[in-house]
């Protein structure tokens, strides 16, 4: 029994990751991306989603990583707060109050206190550049509202601003003429801003800025432009001198670039979908990563460079090898484009299946709030380019328990010229795929409006009727195709009707599939579905049908229609009159496969509202106001594996299926009465269990290293006795001459270890120190929690202070031997290891 | 969840490789396979979600593997205020796995990261680890071994808790109680631990060979009256390596009759077991059996087998193995894993409880190609091939056939046909006749063109209709069509109508047969009283072919049947076929007796049909002239003329029979 609250309206999969550059951890493990009023973050390795960062009340607009301490990240938001996060663990560390709605963020290395944002304070169209700077307080929430203007004038969008090398401190701005600025050291101070106009392309109107980036390196700064051009600008500094080349591949607007982290080479996208990169920054040394599916918006690298990542206009993050190989797709829901299909639930995998990448049908598992895969139905090249008119797949219906799809796909170039054809799919169950069975082209002389199965459970024949605008619907029946070669079953139409040429709006057959319900504009008729004859029709002149759906169950002698006009009429097909009807305009009408419920939204200037009735009586079991601001689009009832039990009668009618609704701007919601605590992120409720690994060959080696340096640094600065390992490191190299080559680092690197453990045998420190040191690592270790692996440094501990024990005993046998070669040795020519 | 074990080099090592489904939802699916991978399926989209590969996987293989348990959290804030649009979270996710490995070492691996959690070696197994289970709601893991022990893990610690010696040899299997305060371990002999004080509670002796699988089917006892202190009357499943019975055992108060209370047969060793609790119902390798807790051995209730399909009539269908089997949480459903386990299937297979043996037939043969850009891409190409039916506008199947609709013509029809059937015998003898006759008189290619359009339709004759319909030329198209016998006109529409859907270069050719066909024969299809449905395909292939200009070949065929008209009553002239006469009114004579009077009858009937069929004739053959380029103006003359008499007979409504007689 589940608790009950109040339904409350949830958001489900697919919220935009797209939105801003999406931003590497220092170690490559984890991405962050911004997501809604969240910032997800996912490991890089396995695509799935490790925490989710809620606290912001507003659009998040920026995320950027803190460089004075690489495992916390800043986020800023609409709602005026920058906050700091710890990502590890997905907690919250603080939070600054700006009070100004912030749209960008960026950090920069040497500013240790501030962080520079884009605002806009007076009017909504200026935007600005300040500084802001976060206070240094204990407290959770502190109050920033020391800001700096910088700039004003700017674009608003992030990618025009661009930070320079660190040497230099180069601040870019641009908005529609581009500017540099410079920052001075430690105060922030601007001198005069340079303009790099590019006046001398002017003849060329396409040559706006799109975006920037800055060389990390050297004083170079790239930029996008809209005719595809690429400009490296030099020298800079001079307002007459300047200096630029051009790089040209894209022949759209470069959407965006960046550079790897030494520099070498440039990434750019654009529409073109295709990932380019420009080695040593010339024309003819470049890379592809062609066929990424949809417009790239955003590029962004590695802080260690081994990957880059690419954001998708189809709400899809590629994360992508340094060699230019995709190795993981972090997808939401696809909302590149309008979804045509409206909202179905595929029987067989119980995923939701709409439109997904262009061509293809996308079923997503709500269960997993994951996608499950894309279906190629229109199998052909996409290509990406403005104004190109594609072909678009727009009706698609699952019938007989899965085991057919059907599948409308158009293109209409010009009002005459419309391109039709329709697929039916057949499952095969050997292969576990779908097959094509029929393909029929121009299967009505006008856009198709809708498609239905016969989904009576009785049916002998499979049964599909399309309804277009050309006045006609189509009964199209499964029929034995067999001939001597083959076995098989193909689609054949078996009745076309019409009804005064008027066109057909909708279709639907009743629950026993023995009435079929077409909708010709204004008049509903209803047809036998054995004998293909008219039986009666339905008009109340208020409006086009706009839906049209029979009642189920007890109410299967109801018809409801909703109209344009803003009318919902129930009509009885026992006494073929009008039951009852009501003022109101429907957007979405979805009856429940499992009950009598039906579920309608309304459309006002308020909002969505949801009512939930029965056919049978007009007064609605539950209705629930505003539930979207935005035009709700479609709506589709989820069967539910397992039923709920909710008593209260307000909630009964999400006991055996659960609603979920499409908007406009393409978010999936869905009604949950669960309280917020019961859904929890899934990284919250994992097991709290420690981090522990064993030691690895390579850590003896690169771990006691790292340990000598340090005891090495600190003794040298504490005394200048020299107090170096001994002998008994001898494993250690045993290891590393054991160790495969190909694991091991590269030889200079070791060199100096490897030496020093040979070298220094006889070597030998007082028995006394060694508790010390070992004391020394562990504070040390509490110093620096940013080591990703210090918690092997933990687990050594004990082993450690064994080891120290052991070296007591032999150290106390040779002690006094060594101590008097001490004074004779000179070990300055340590400091230049 | 499914117990796992060993590798396959053991004698005495269960069948099967270790491999689990996650806990809830079964959204994955773990395989730990003997090359020391292991392999993270999705089991929704039977896609590889990761594969991870210990860095000691070829020492130490993985001998069994257990999920983490998902655990909710107290809740601790007050209820908050309600909010619009608030993530859905993913609930009951686990994201730890853990590994026994052969050596004795327990990984902890994070399939959420994708790395390595945490290793529990100290003070643990020094052997290979046979079953670890996961505590519910503690957070402990136990793990038994080789060694003889069993050890009590604290993971959050990753230290051990305790450590015992379970049995005399070594431990092969565990299981917690559903309230958690009792541990089943089997070696030997099966023993309930009571787990605060790791004290032996009860024995259970009976398998020969060491138990591979042990669960609890019920969470509480049978009778509701006895107060229940948690493991009581609980019943227990345990099954052997290399046994075939399942047994069931239940926990008694007193310490008496040890033995099973019943066992399942089963016709193999089982690979996994899995139950749900609520029905009872347990499935062991693709079997299910219906647990009614009476004592004698039962047989499976539902069993599922998958086969290749066997290609061809030699290669028999061969069984394919399952790897694992977990009921769905809508308890009607099972998801079954088989196939390899380097590339296995996970398929949702609901349960029909009428039908007691399911033989799935699948095809695995092009799963063992790994499809690393799938698994990227996550796109599914579904197949199309050849074999596809392709309608067009035209084609048979596009549009609804035109049925003979009042069922009176259609007895008609049947008369007429049986009759037409009944003479084509002696038709086809005549005509041969006629044919060696006419081959040894002349040699014009005129005269046997007829003749083999007429052979070529009877027989069907690919090579001789392709010799006739491919001619080019008009006039000889023209006599032939004039000289062809009159019951080979529908016969020779329908092949036409049936190359006209072909390739488009052909269709041109048997555009200017049609149009010779229909201007010529006009009359006598006219007078067919099942014309409409039979002519109906043509007449849609037409329909959707002149679609674009549609008025106007209106036009242009109302126009070229007002010239027709005005220059046939001009002229008249009547061509008739040397030959053909005294054949056709042998025959016709026969069966005009019979049908005269019936036709006579129903010329009423049929009459009403004709204006209609007549003037859509008409329009196909201007509109089949407006296809043709305008070139052939000239020769369309001399059809005019024809077609005009013969459209004038029509007209007047004559009796087919003596028309063709006049002829």
């Amino acid at each position: 029994m589940v608790e009950e609250e109040n339904i409350r309206v949830v958001r489900c999969g697919g919220s935009e990751l797209n939105f801003r550059r999406a931003v590497f951890s220092a170690d490559s493990k984890y991405i962050f991306c911004v997501s809604g009023d969240f910032v997800k973050v996912y490991s890089t390795v396995t695509e799935e989603c490790v925490h989710i960062l809620h606290g912001h009340r507003n659009l998040v607009t920026g995320i950027q990583l803190n460089p004075n301490n690489h495992l916390q990240l800043y986020s800023c938001s609409l709602d005026g707060t920058i906050k700091l996060w710890d990502y590890i663990d997905g907690i919250l560390i603080k939070t600054f109050i700006v009070g100004c709605k912030l749209h960008a963020l960026f950090t920069v290395a040497q500013a240790e206190d501030s962080v520079f944002a884009i605002v806009n304070k007076e009017k909504p169209d200026i935007f600005q550049l300040v500084s802001v700077k976060l206070p240094k307080s204990s407290s959770q929430e502190v109050e920033a509202k020391e800001l700096s203007f910088v700039l004003d004038y700017i674009n608003q969008s992030p990618k025009c601003v661009a930070f320079g090398n660190e040497v230099n401190f180069v601040l870019l701005v641009f908005c529609f003429v581009p500017k540099i600025s410079f920052l001075k050291k430690r105060n922030f101070f601007f001198t005069p801003r340079f303009t790099l106009s590019s006046s001398r392309n002017k003849k060329h109107a396409k040559n706006n800025f799109t975006c920037v980036a800055c060389h990390p390196t050297e004083d170079c700064i790239a930029s996008g432009h809209m005719d595809g051009k690429i400009r490296l600008w030099r020298n800079f500094y001079d307002d007459k001198k300047y200096t630029y080349t051009c790089l040209h591949w894209h022949h759209d607007m470069v959407m965006d670039l960046a550079f790897s982290v030494t520099g070498t080479s440039l990434l750019s996208g654009g529409r073109e979908s295709v990932l380019v990169e420009w080695r040593d920054a010339t024309e003819k040394n470049k890379e592809f990563l062609p066929r990424l599916g949809a417009t790239i918006e955003h590029i962004s690298v590695s802080p260690a460079g081994d990957l880059f990542c690419t954001s998708h206009s189809d709400n899809k993050i590629i994360i992508i090898h340094r060699n230019l190989e995709a190795s993981a797709v972090i997808q939401g829901l696809v909302k590149d484009r309008s979804i045509f299909t409206g909202l179905m639930i595929d029987p067989r995998t119980k995923a939701l299946v709409l439109n997904g990448k262009p061509g293809h049908l996308q079923f997503y598992s709500l269960q997993s709030d994951k996608q499950l895969y894309n279906l190629d139905i229109i199998q052909q090249e996409y290509i990406s380019d403005y104004g190109l008119i594609q072909i678009e797949l727009t009706k698609a219906a699952f019938g007989c328990f899965g085991n057919w799809l059907a599948t409308v796909e158009q293109r209409q170039e010009k009002e005459t010229e419309l391109e039709l054809q329709m697929k039916l799919w057949m499952y095969n169950k050997k292969t576990q795929g779908f097959i094509l069975n029929t393909k029929i082209n121009m299967p009505h002389e006008d856009c198709i409006t809708a498609l239905c199965f016969c989904n009576a459970e009785k049916s002998e024949q499979p049964t599909l009727v399309t309804a277009s605008k050309d006045g006609y619907f189509k009964v199209w029946i499964l029929t034995d195709d067999s001939d001597i070669y083959k076995k098989a079953v193909g689609w054949t139409c078996d009745f076309v009707g019409s009804y005064h040429k008027y066109q057909a709006t909708n279709c639907c057959f009743s629950e026993d599939g023995s009435l079929l319900a077409v909708s010709f504009e204004e008049i509903v008729t209803i047809w036998d579905s054995v004998t293909w004859e008219l039986k009666c029709t339905f008009c109340q002149r208020a409006g086009k049908i706009r839906h049209l759906c029979f009642g189920r169950l007890t109410c299967s002698k109801y018809l409801l229609g909703a109209t344009e006009n803003g009318i919902l009429c129930c009509w009885n097909l026992l006494s073929c009159a009008l039951e009852w009807n009501a003022k109101l305009n429907v957007r979405v009408m979805e009856p429940d496969p499992n009950s009598e419920n039906i579920a309608a939204i309304s459309q006002s200037s308020m909002g969505s509202d949801l009512f939930v009735f029965k056919p049978s009586e007009p007064r609605p079991l539950y209705i629930q106001k505003g539930i979207s601001r935005e035009e709700v689009q479609w709506g589709v009832f989820v069967p539910r594996d397992v039923p709920e039990s909710f008593t209260s009668e307000a909630y009964q009618w999400l006991n055996r299926s659960q609603f979920y609704f499409l908007t406009k701007s393409q978010s999936l919601l869905t009604f949950s009465t669960k309280s917020p605590e019961e859904k929890l992120t899934p990284t919250s409720k994992q097991l709290l269990a420690e981090e522990s690994l064993p030691t690895t060959p390579f850590y003896f080696i690169l771990g006691k290293h790292r340990q000598h340096q340090d005891e090495k640094l600190n003794e040298t600065l504490e005394n200048e006795l020299v107090q170096l390992p001994l002998t008994e490191n001898i494993p250690a190299v045993g290891e590393l001459l054991h160790t495969p080559a190909h694991v091991l680092p590269s030889a200079a690197f070791l060199c100096s270890m490897f030496v020093n453990s040979l070298l220094l045998s006889k070597e030998t420190k007082s028995a006394k120190e060694i508790p010390e040191d070992v004391d020394m690592e562990e504070e040390k270790e509490s110093e620096d929690s940013d080591e990703e692996n210090d918690f092997i440094e933990k687990v050594q501990d004990t082993n450690n202070t064994g080891l120290g024990e052991d070296i007591i005993h032999q150290l106390s046998k040779s002690e006094e031997k060594e101590l008097r070669k001490f004074r004779k040795i000179d070990y300055s020519w340590i400091a230049a290891l | 969840m499914a117990a796992g074990g060993g590798g396959s080099g053991d004698p005495l090592a269960p069948a099967g490789v270790p491999c689990a489904f996650s806990p809830h939802s079964q959204a994955y699916f773990a395989l730990a396979s003997t090359d020391g991978h292991l392999r993270v399926w999705e089991t929704a989209n039977n896609r590889l979600h990761q594969e991870y590969v210990p860095s000691a996987h070829l020492s130490g293989t993985c001998t069994c593997l257990a999920w983490a348990p998902a655990r909710l959290q107290a809740k601790e804030s007050p209820q908050r205020k309600k909010r619009k649009s608030e993530a859905v979270g993913t609930s009951n996710q686990t994201d730890l796995l853990a590994l026994g490995t052969a050596v004795g070492s327990i990984l902890l691996y994070s399939t959420v990261k994708g790395e390595l959690h945490s290793k529990l070696v100290s003070g643990g197994h020094d052997n290979r680890v046979n079953c670890i289970q996961w505590h519910q709601d503690s957070g402990c893991l136990y793990s038994c071994s080789d060694d003889k022990h069993i050890v009590e893990w604290n993971v959050q610690a990753c230290k051990v808790k305790c450590k015992w010696k379970g049995d005399n040899s070594s431990v092969s299997s565990l299981c917690i109680s559903p309230d958690g305060k009792m541990l089943l371990s089997a070696g030997r002999t099966i023993k309930l631990w009571v787990l605060e004080t790791k004290e032996v509670y009860r024995h259970f002796t009976g398998h020969a060979t060491p138990v591979s699988s042990l669960t609890f089917t019920t969470i509480r006892p049978p009778n509701e009256s006895q107060p229940f202190d948690g493991i009581t009357g609980l019943y227990f499943l345990s099954g052997a390596v290399h046994d075939r019975l399942l047994n069931v055992w239940q926990v008694r108060s007193e310490n008496k009759e040890k033995s099973a209370v019943m066992s399942f047969t089963v016709t193999d060793e089982p690979v996994c077991i899995d139950l749900t609790l609520s029905e009872n119902k347990e499935e062991v390798n693709g079997s299910i059996f219906e647990n009614l807790y009476c004592k004698k051995p039962l047989t499976s209730n539902c069993t599922i087998q998958i086969a290749t399909p066997g290609k061809g009539k030699k290669s028999t269908p061969k069984p394919i193995p399952i790897l694992a089997a977990g009921f769905c949480s809508d308890k009607m459903s099972l998801l079954l894993v088989y196939g390899s386990w380097f590339q296995p299937t996970i398929e949702r297979v609901a349960l029909n409880s009428r039908e007691p043996h399911m033989c799935l037939v699948r095809d695995i043969s092009n799963c063992w190609a790994p499809k690393v850009e799938t698994a990227i891409t996550k796109v599914r190409t579904p197949v199309m091939n050849s074999e596809v039916k392709v309608l067009v506008p035209g084609i048979p199947g596009h549009h609804a056939a035109i049925k003979p609709a009042p069922p009176q013509t259609e007895q008609v029809e049947s008369k007429r046909k049986s009759g037409g059937n009944e003479v084509s015998i002696e038709e086809r003898l005549g005509a041969m006749e006629i044919d060696t006759r006419k081959k040894g008189k002349d040699d014009l290619q005129t005269n046997s063109f007829p003749v083999l359009l007429t052979q070529g339709l009877e027989s069907n004759d690919f090579e001789m209709l392709n010799k006739v319909l491919q001619t080019r030329n008009v006039n000889l198209i023209k006599k032939t069509v004039l000289r062809m016998p009159l019951h080979t006109v529908i016969p020779l529409l329908q092949e036409l109508t049936k190359r006209l859907q072909g390739h488009p270069n052909s269709a041109v050719l048997m555009v200017q047969w049609l149009k010779c066909v229909l201007t010529v024969h006009a009359s006598y299809l006219s007078t067919l009283p099942d014309l409409v449905p039979q002519l109906g395909t043509l007449y849609q292939l037409m329909e959707s072919r002149v679609k674009t200009f549609q008025k106007l070949s209106h036009l242009h065929g109302k126009l070229i049947l007002l010239i027709t008209q005005v220059t046939a009553s001009e002229k008249t002239k009547g061509a008739t076929s040397p030959g053909q006469k005294a054949k056709l009114v042998y025959e016709e004579e026969s069966s005009e007796e019979e049908s005269d009077d019936e036709i006579a009858d129903k010329d009423s009937d049929v009459s009403d049909l004709f204006p209609e069929s007549e003037r859509e004739k008409d329009e196909d053959i201007d509109e089949e002239e407006d296809e043709d380029a305008e070139g052939k103006d000239e020769e369309n003359g001399e059809d005019r003329d024809i077609a005009s008499e013969k459209e004038l007979n029509g007209d007047s409504d004559l009796d087919p029979e003596n028309e063709s007689e006049e002829e």
